[in-house]
């Protein structure tokens, strides 16, 4: 199940964060993502010891199915080819916040069923 | 993390050191069975917190999250560890311990302020908050509201509300919210409201005892509170004239803001001003008690978010240099002021955390080229100078002499206070003047140009020179005082360079004076002259050797090597050769020539070489015109034979010529100058046979006259000389034609013959030719010395005898 969703830009900072649980613990969560870059800062400062991961960009493989994974990027490029978007500034797309919901209730009822 | 503790939290009693140490175990009932379970360290960690929870003991747990603050930092976790961090200031602030909160929770915040988490930030600047407000920190505490009321937190779909237990003393991030923190802080501020702190029920209050300053560096994070961009219209600006200049403010905070009065600080204190908000009522401390203390009056200083305030004023400065712009604060009320760095439009930073956000951008200035390469400082130029510099060029200077060269400075407006004359003297290709192979010691003295000395109209002395005056002359520098002039005085002094060598010389002169007396003002204004001298040789010396007239010594070398080779000259030993040094005038100036002489270098053996210089010493020679060649004859007798011999240095003692004498010339009398040459060095060779032609130097029409031909034989050796003689049409001869002689050794033959001109006028001898058989060498005297001239009959005047005259021109 999927609770968080957040896109980070280069400079770490977030461009955009959702969290999908029904607890009041959206902070936690924050908290959690922020945290989490620490792992990312790891793989891509040492690349050679996630040798056979190299491509590996999704830090958990979680489930065999990948699909959402695809559908979550497809998503991301839709939104920074807005050419309203400006790169490097926070995603403002209503479409996208809509889509990722989408995916993540997709997904939430796909491994429930 | 906490979700997986679970499994741990509730067989907590069942966890038991083991048999190995460091390791963790769990007791576990498997039906009957008891079995001990290896603990991961992360279920270990677990445990351990929630042992730590259950017993409630901070400190416990602040100890353990140190640990593993100490750990992820080995481990380069940096966000992990500030997590740690921030859960070891929350239970700092859970048992009241804010000022180890305060300072856990800082570098933390620094974190999200760099990663631009704006939630989290908002999360700690509210426990910041708190720790201020219990701490009596007034400062800190406006300082995080302002930050917090400044934060981005109202974007889209970006977070949504959070609840209010997780967010710990701020409530949840909202514009409201923003808003909220923004009235509070400023009624705070303000003095209208006070803030309970910790000790005891004490308001803390700003009052004018106690008022509050914010400085905001370039660095700042609340630079997104307050910002100043500062541009000058125009970069360079004339002294004295105005120029106009923008501030512009922008703030980021939810309300809009109304500033009582803005002050302008620069690097010249003179230009500070102060805008006073025309709308709020006059404070006490607007006026700064400065008299002619500039205040300008804005209808309305209202600061709204996101907009900025922009403000044009003019500005001038009569002091030369750079006016930047420094700072500028803002007062908000009577007892509030903020100090920000004033920053160009052309290199602003962006601001922190609203540069992530999809804000609108606007430009500081309404003209965009002002925005772009606006700066916050612009340069005075320097005052006009009314001071005239004239460098009084005669002409090319020459190698040798000193050169003088004056030097007017005439006051046309400014009267001259602290003048100093700087003399440079420059190598036109850039270079240096001194001798251009590796600094020795040595070259240091040999300059090729040189700055001899300055000197003034009036002191010629030292005595006369005041203690303040600065005088200082080196090879190719020199400093000096000018004395104080007037408007319409003038004052001058003489440069005198010497030039070692022929180089073209640049000449820099500057004066550097101030108009005013006063030393409040002590700007200098300069003014510069350049000029390029040319050094030129005065003098081009050539020198030439020649045989003494109708007498021939033999010189072997010569027949060895030829004519063409003359590498080294030879001369015979103990026989005279005539040398004629001439010096030719290669400048376009006439130059009055005093003197020449040959001064012979005294050997070891003495005295190896006779110069003489024949004819009358001219005590005051030609004056020589550009272009003209001066010829000195002299003769040498080398004494010595030796392979090399020197003969001598000529010198010429020479000066400019300072022309007709009703010339009113600031050089009355040009210096006289020395010039050598140095004379090659030769090759003395005992000649073996030397041939001689007498003959009388006139004769007379049918009158016989004898013409004798001299053969001096100088070895130890039989010669044979052969001989023959041509028979002339103008003469009648007796005497052997043709014939083979022997010549003893060390004694000389005489061959005379009797001659009758048949012809008057000027006549050839009869041609004579003699060659020598041992060295196969031949001789024949050339044309000039074989005229005679004949009379037609005995002249009636007396005739001087001119002897052996050296002055005559001859030939080879």
């Amino acid at each position: 199940m999927i609770v968080c969703v957040a896109v980070v830009g280069h400079q770490n900072n977030p461009l955009y964060i959702q969290s999908f649980t029904e607890a009041d613990d959206a902070l936690k969560l924050h908290h959690i993502v922020h945290c989490s870059l620490d792992v990312v800062d790891e793989r891509v400062n040492n690349p050679k010891k996630s040798g056979p991961t190299l491509n590996e960009t999704f830090l958990g493989l979680l489930y065999p199915t990948e699909n959402y994974k695809v559908r979550f990027h497809l998503a991301y490029v839709d939104a920074v080819s807005n050419p309203f978007h400006v790169p490097g500034k926070k995603i403002t797309s209503r479409t996208f916040a809509e889509r990722v919901s989408n995916i993540v209730k997709s997904f939430g009822l796909s491994s429930a069923g | 993390m906490s979700e997986t503790a679970n499994d741990v939290d509730g067989n907590g009693e069942s966890v038991a050191p083991s048999v190995y140490v460091g390791q963790f175990a769990q007791l576990l009932e498997q039906g009957g069975t008891l079995a001990m379970q290896l603990l991961t360290d992360e279920e270990y960690v677990h445990y351990a917190l929630a042992e730590g929870k259950r017993f409630q003991d901070s400190f416990e747990i602040i100890a353990l999250l140190k640990r593993s603050f100490e750990t992820f930092t080995k481990l380069n976790a940096q966000r992990m560890a500030s997590y740690c961090g921030f859960e070891m200031a929350r239970e700092y602030f859970a048992v009241n311990e804010f000022s180890n909160a305060k300072q856990h929770f800082d570098s933390i915040a620094s974190l999200y302020r760099k990663e631009g988490w704006v939630t989290l930030l908002w999360e700690v600047l509210g426990y910041l908050q708190e720790c201020s407000r219990r701490l009596g920190a007034v400062k800190d505490f406006v300082e995080y509201s302002l930050e917090m009321a400044a934060l981005p937190v109202s974007s889209i779909g970006s977070v949504q509300s959070l609840s209010f237990k997780e967010c710990g003393p701020a409530v949840p991030a909202s514009l409201s919210q923003r808003e909220i923190i923004h009235k509070e802080v400023f009624e705070l501020v303000r003095g209208e409201s006070g803030l309970t702190s910790n000790e005891g029920n004490n308001d803390l209050k700003v009052t004018g005892d106690q008022p509050l300053h914010l400085e905001i560096d370039l660095v700042s994070p609340l630079r997104v509170v307050l910002l100043a961009s500062v541009a000058f219209h125009e970069q360079i600006v004339k002294p004295g004239a105005p120029t106009l200049i923008t501030l512009s403010l922008l703030s980021q905070l939810p309300c809009a803001v109304e500033i009582d009065q803005l002050e302008i600080q620069f690097n010249q204190s003179v230009c500070n001003f102060t805008i006073v908000n025309g709308q709020r009522p006059q404070l006490d401390a607007t006026s700064n008690g400065q008299p002619g203390h500039r205040v300008e009056t804005a209808p309305a200083l209202m600061l709204s978010t996101n907009k900025w305030l922009r403000l044009t004023y003019d500005i001038k400065s009569d002091q030369s240099g750079k006016l930047e712009c420094i700072s500028v604060i803002a007062r908000l009320g009577p007892y509030f002021t903020i100090c920000c760095r004033a920053e160009s439009p052309a290199s602003m930073n962006d601001l922190p955390l609203w540069k992530f956000e999809d804000r609108v951008e606007t430009l500081p200035t309404k003209d965009p080229s002002l925005a772009f390469s606006g700066q916050k400082a612009t340069q005075i130029e320097e005052l006009e100078p009314q001071v005239d510099l004239k460098l009084g060029a005669s002409g090319p200077a020459l190698v040798g002499e000193s050169f003088v060269l004056p030097v007017t400075i005439s006051a046309k407006g400014h009267a001259v206070h602290s003048g100093e004359l700087k003399i440079n003297l420059v190598d036109t290709r850039g270079g240096g003047l001194l001798s251009p192979r590796e600094v020795e010691p040595s070259f240091t003295d040999n300059p090729y140009v040189e700055l001899l000395c300055v000197s003034g109209l009036e002191c010629e002395d030292d005595s006369q020179i005041g203690t303040d005056d600065i005088r200082k002359i080196q090879h190719s520098f020199g400093l000096i005082s000018v004395p104080f002039l007037n408007d319409g005085d003038s004052w001058s002094c003489k440069l005198e360079i010497r030039w070692h060598r022929p180089k073209p010389v640049l000449l820099y002169v500057s004066l550097g004076y101030s108009p005013h007396s006063s030393e409040l003002s002590a700007q200098k204004i300069h003014v510069h002259k350049s000029l390029e001298i040319e050094g030129k040789n005065a003098v081009v010396f050539s020198h030439q050797c020649m045989l003494p007239f109708r007498r021939d010594p033999l010189l072997l070398s010569k027949i060895k090597m030829g004519q063409d080779s003359d590498q080294v000259l030879s001369l015979p030993l103990n026989e005279t050769s005539i040398l004629i040094v001439s010096a030719k005038n290669s400048t376009e100036l006439p130059l009055q020539l005093l003197a020449i002489f040959i001064e012979v270098d005294d050997n070891d053996i003495g005295k190896s070489c006779t110069v003489r210089h024949g004819g009358e010493d001219h005590s005051d020679l030609a004056l020589l015109m550009p272009g003209e060649e001066f010829k000195k004859v002299f003769s040498v007798i080398p004494e010595v034979n030796i392979p090399k011999l020197k003969m001598g240095t000529v010198c010429l003692r020479w000066r400019r010529d300072t022309g007709p004498k009703g010339q009113p010339s600031s050089s009355a009398t040009a210096s006289e100058v020395l010039t050598k040459y140095r004379l090659p060095d030769i090759n003395v060779e005992l000649s073996p046979l030397v041939v001689n032609l007498e003959c009388p130097p006139q004769a007379i029409l049918g009158n016989p006259f004898t013409y004798f031909l001299r053969i001096q034989n100088q070895t130890h050796l039989l010669q044979e000389i052969k001989f023959s003689l041509a028979d002339s049409q103008s003469f009648v001869l007796s005497g052997p034609h043709n014939d083979t002689i022997f010549v003893l050794p060390k004694s000389e033959q005489i061959l005379g013959y009797k001659l009758v001109p048949l012809a008057s006028g000027s006549q050839q001898l009869p041609r004579v030719t003699v060659t020598s058989v041992r060295y196969s060498a031949g001789y024949q005297p050339p044309v000039s010395a074989t005229t005679i001239f004949v009379f037609p009959s005995k002249p009636h005047f007396e005739m001087a005898n001119m002897g052996m005259s050296r002055e005559s021109i001859a030939t080879e």
